[in-house]
């Protein structure tokens, strides 16, 4: 091993052509010794690279959603539910690249005194968790309906007369700084809603994991995630959705239709053109609103479209669907087969406890891991697709606006602009407009923005270090077990490092997605619309992948992703479809080329590269 | 067809373990397994009744009666004479065509269902009584010559003299028929050991398989470092795979019974030796002995390159694991009041790094 400890985050060097690129994010992201006591916590903790949710370095606007679940998971652990070892957890920036660090309580003294107040207040909230949920769904469906109300339009030359005869005594100018701070806090409160039941879901599905693995050493995730895993899981619903359709499809009579080189647009053409056509149009229709707002990512970022932005990517997931149903394939969940399969895995574990005391804590900690299953399967469909998907292109429309009036050049250049910035230009334009001058934003942001693309690329160039500063002994805080996996393994092969991303790296290393080893040839795709590209039997290598990306699993042997842990979206899939997996490599998708032999081994998350192409 | 009584042939699944007086104990306890849904090497026994139909009507019987009648007290030295006596006669006697063309026509069918002319077998003895070690076994014959000669030798090595002595002191005559096990010699492509529990920990929710290239001697006597697989037992999910560095395997001497070692190939040294599917298949029966017996076993299996997937996984050896079978049993969490104590004990307690 290199060292036991890693670069202190004060030394991390900038990179060359950046100076000055702090003023893209939040002042507070930065490392910093100004305060010496702040200075001394910083190099005292372990700061890890969020490779899990960030496989690019940070565009300004999106580090909005990082700062809401910095303030989110941590109040919760902190404020809320008092969880007595644990606070919150930090956030920094380096480079574009976000660490994080949990933050645990040293003094026993605190701890014991935490004690009572979480017991009754995470207490209720299991006691009473399926009423509150169902409560959570009504809260954020309102809030989605409320966002997709929200619309921003260019200033009119002159207010309507109706604002003068109704003496709405208000201007459209304002209107338009308003609507934008709702935006905003649409979204905070969205991940707000979030956490409300996430610390409490993993602390309780730890604790299942750590039990059962007291009673069975090495149980697989996937046997316990077969064990509490629900039925009817929301994140399955668009997919399954898309099977409905292709059987429709089927027995309407469309399948020679859909094997036409024909993309969404002229397919829906020629589907309007007969009445059993329409039906299916208007069948599918109903499926958009919410399903297709599925991203095509994890929608953590502004690029990572839903079904609805482009549809050729569901139409060429139906077309797959329905000729691996002629060809005689399982498509989809079998929901029979996994309820009795369910029932069968608890049984026989069950048989198995030789004591009573096993018995009781199996059976407690099983229940209690069923509870709040449900939720940490289907929160991302509601907050990081249904919500995300739509607020990417709220945000747009303020974009196009800023456009047309040459703050910015192309709609995507909004996502350069922080978003309080964005609040500023939008103050810029709406007073210009008001008093009838030139702003200042066009002859300000396009030469910003030029230079801020030019440090972002430097950014994406430049390899994060795992990890920075100091390992800790005992690591309390339940999200960094469970979905960063941070463990005594993962620290030591971290500091291994050395020589990253340099020369000819033929070993990489992940955590174990889903058990199993093969071979085979890789697929490297960058994102969902590249999915006809997959051959049988190729292992499929991706930055990350969604539930939108469903029906590759059949075709492929194995995965491999840059961002993920244990419990990420590719890793659960592919233990549902039995497929070696090794999630969170951090840079497959760079050191591995399409047709390259690799090699992965999902329990030891090894992936080899055999043999270049 | 004649009842079991009085045929000559009969293959391991046309019998099963009461029938031990009519093809020996081995014989019918390998049939016993198949009736399980155990696979062993495919194969058949030769009767009790077949050898005794040999020494009656070759009248081998009637002589060593005679001879014994003249040889006077029974010494060391007489059992010696006696012994050379049978066993000169079986050898030198030619089996009963009828008997011998059913011998011949298993072998065939053997060899048919292997692929291969001259299809090795084992000529093993199976006593209606447990008799350990006193008559022979032979291993890689080979052709139908052969076969033959080793039956008949494997009949008269019911007559070595250490055999008779072990009888007489038993009570029992001089007399001894005993019936032939001929089982295809499994082609051990790979072997390995199974356990039905972690035996690292004695977790009964595990199977552990130790697999490596050749015949099972590489592995058992640690020879090499095998191809590790710990399975979950519940859902057949593998929970650790490691590839072992397999450098050496033991097979055959060419037309010899003489185990030897040979290298691996570097490639092959760096592959898993087994497939998915046969880790499952292997897994699959090592659950049926587990379930079949009621504990945990230990399980030695051979992978048969002759034959086609799932007939090649042969199980060679049961027996009862030893070790954690013994031992008493504790819990092995701590106890609590309720779920949210369980919950708040596991967030107190955390995950150490260090």
């Amino acid at each position: 091993m290199a060292g036991t400890t890693f670069m202190d985050p004060h030394d991390v060097p900038v990179i060359a052509g950046t100076q000055g690129w702090e003023r893209m994010y939040p002042y507070q992201y930065q490392f910093s010794k100004d305060d010496p006591e702040r200075g001394a916590f910083e190099s005292s903790q372990i700061w890890y690279y969020d490779g899990l949710h960030y496989p690019e370095p940070h565009y300004p606007f999106d580090l909005i959603w990082d700062e809401a679940w910095s303030l989110a998971l941590s109040q919760y652990n902190t404020r809320h539910f008092i969880i007595p070892p644990a606070l919150g957890i930090d956030h920094r920036i380096v480079n574009g690249y976000v660490y994080i660090t949990p933050v645990g309580i040293a003094d026993q003294e605190v701890v014991a005194k935490r004690v009572p107040h979480f017991l009754e207040r995470a207490g209720y909230y299991y006691q009473n968790w399926d009423r509150l949920y169902e409560n959570w769904k009504k809260k954020v469906t309102g809030l989605i309906a409320e966002l997709e109300a929200l619309e921003f339009s260019e200033l009119p030359e002159m207010e309507d007369i109706s604002v003068v005869t109704e003496g709405v005594g208000k201007g459209r100018g304002f209107d338009m700084l308003k609507r934008y701070d709702d935006l905003i806090n649409m979204g905070l409160l969205n991940w707000q809603y979030h956490f409300e039941f996430l610390n409490l879901g993993y602390a309780a599905y730890v604790t299942f994991i750590n039990t059962t693995n007291q009673i069975f050493p090495g149980i697989p995730i996937s046997t316990l995630t077969k064990m509490v895993s629900g039925i009817d899981v929301v994140m399955y619903k668009p997919d399954s959705e898309l099977i409905r359709l292709a059987r429709l499809a089927i027995k309407e009579g469309f399948e020679e239709l859909f094997m036409r080189p024909l993309n969404a647009a002229g397919l829906m053409a020629e589907l309007e053109k007969s009445p059993a056509g329409k039906d299916w149009l208007s069948e599918m229709e109903r499926a958009r609103y919410p399903w297709f707002y599925i991203s095509t990512g994890t929608g953590w970022y502004h690029h990572h479209i839903s079904w609805n932005d482009n549809l050729d990517i569901p139409f060429d997931a139906i077309r797959m669907h329905i000729r691996s149903i002629k060809e005689g394939k399982e498509v989809g969940r079998p929901t029979e087969k996994l309820v009795k399969e369910r029932d069968r895995i608890v049984e026989e574990y069950r048989k198995l406890i030789k004591t009573d005391d096993d018995r009781e804590a199996f059976e407690q900690c099983l229940a209690v891991a069923r509870t709040v299953f449900p939720y940490v399967e289907d929160h991302l469909f509601y907050i990081e697709h249904w919500f995300h998907s739509i607020f990417w292109n709220k945000v747009r429309q303020i974009g196009r606006i800023l456009q047309n009036s040459g703050f910015i050049e192309d709609v995507e250049d909004i996502w350069y602009l922080k978003r309080d910035e964005i609040k500023q230009a939008l103050w810029d334009y709406c007073t210009a407009w008001a008093t009838g001058v030139k702003p200042r934003g066009p002859s300000y942001w396009p030469k910003e923005i030029t230079w801020r693309k030019e440090v972002y690329k430097k950014f994406r160039d430049w390899v994060p270090p795992p990890a920075l500063g100091v390992p800790p002994d005992v690591v309390t805080e339940p999200f960094t077990i469970v979905l960063w996996g941070v463990t005594t393994d993962v620290l030591g092969e971290w500091l291994k490092g050395g020589g990253d991303g340099e020369g000819e790296q033929t070993e990489l290393k992940g955590s174990p997605g889903s058990s199993g080893i093969v071979e085979g040839r890789a697929r490297v795709l960058r994102n969902v619309s590249e999915l006809s590209d997959l051959k049988e039997g190729e292992i499929l290598v991706a930055t990350t992948t969604s539930p939108s990306w469903a029906p590759a699993f059949v075709k492929i042997a194995g995965a491999v992703t840059d961002v993920g842990g244990p419990m990420c979206h590719a890793a659960i899939v592919c233990r549902e479809y039995g497929l070696p997996t090794v999630v969170g490599t951090g840079k497959a998708t760079h050191l591995i080329k399409t047709g390259d032999l690799i090699r992965i081994d999902g329990d030891s998350g090894a992936v080899v590269i055999l043999e270049r192409i | 067809m004649p009842g079991k009584e009085t045929r000559y042939t009969l293959w391991y699944e046309e019998t099963d373990g009461q029938d031990f007086n009519f093809v020996g104990k081995k014989n019918a306890n390998l049939g016993e397994m198949i009736k399980a849904g155990i696979r062993v090497s495919p194969g058949f026994s030769i009767s009790i009744y077949a050898n005794d139909t040999f020494i009656t009507d070759t009248g081998i019987k009637g002589k060593i009666e005679a001879y014994l009648a003249d040889l006077g007290p029974v010494t060391y030295e007489t059992t010696k004479k006696a012994s050379e006596y049978a066993i000169g006669l079986i050898e030198a006697a030619s089996i009963p065509a009828v008997i011998e063309e059913e011998i011949l026509s298993g072998y065939r069918r053997l060899c048919e269902l292997s692929g291969t002319a001259d299809v090795p077998v084992a000529v093993r003895s199976s006593g209606a009584i447990s008799m350990p070690g006193q008559m022979e076994t032979y291993l890689n014959i080979r052709g139908e010559k052969d076969l033959i000669d080793y039956v008949k030798r494997c009949w008269s090595s019911a007559y070595n003299v250490e055999a008779i002595m072990y009888r007489a002191n038993k009570g029992m005559g001089f007399l001894f028929n005993i019936g032939v096990g001929i089982p295809k010699m499994v082609n051990s492509r790979v072997s390995g050991i199974i356990f039905t529990i972690n035996p690292l920990n004695g977790d009964p929710s595990k199977i552990s398989i130790d697999a490596s290239y050749g015949l099972g001697e590489a592995v058992v006597s640690g020879l090499v470092t095998p191809d590790t697989f710990l399975v979950d037992k519940i859902t057949f999910d593998p929970v650790k795979t490691t590839v072992g560095s397999k450098e050496v395997q033991c097979v055959y001497r060419e037309n010899g019974s003489d185990i030897i070692q040979a290298d691996v190939a570097g490639e092959m040294r760096q592959r898993l030796c087994v497939s998915t599917e046969e880790v499952g298949e292997l897994c699959r029966l090592g659950k049926l002995i587990e379930d079949y017996y009621g504990k945990a076993y230990d399980i030695e299996f051979g992978i048969d390159a002759d034959l086609s997937f799932p007939n090649n996984i042969i199980i060679l050896q049961v027996r009862p694991e030893s070790v954690w079978s013994k031992k008493e049993v504790t819990a092995r969490t701590e106890k609590r009041k309720d779920p949210m104590e369980r919950i708040l004990g596991q967030l107190l307690t955390g995950v150490k790094l260090k």
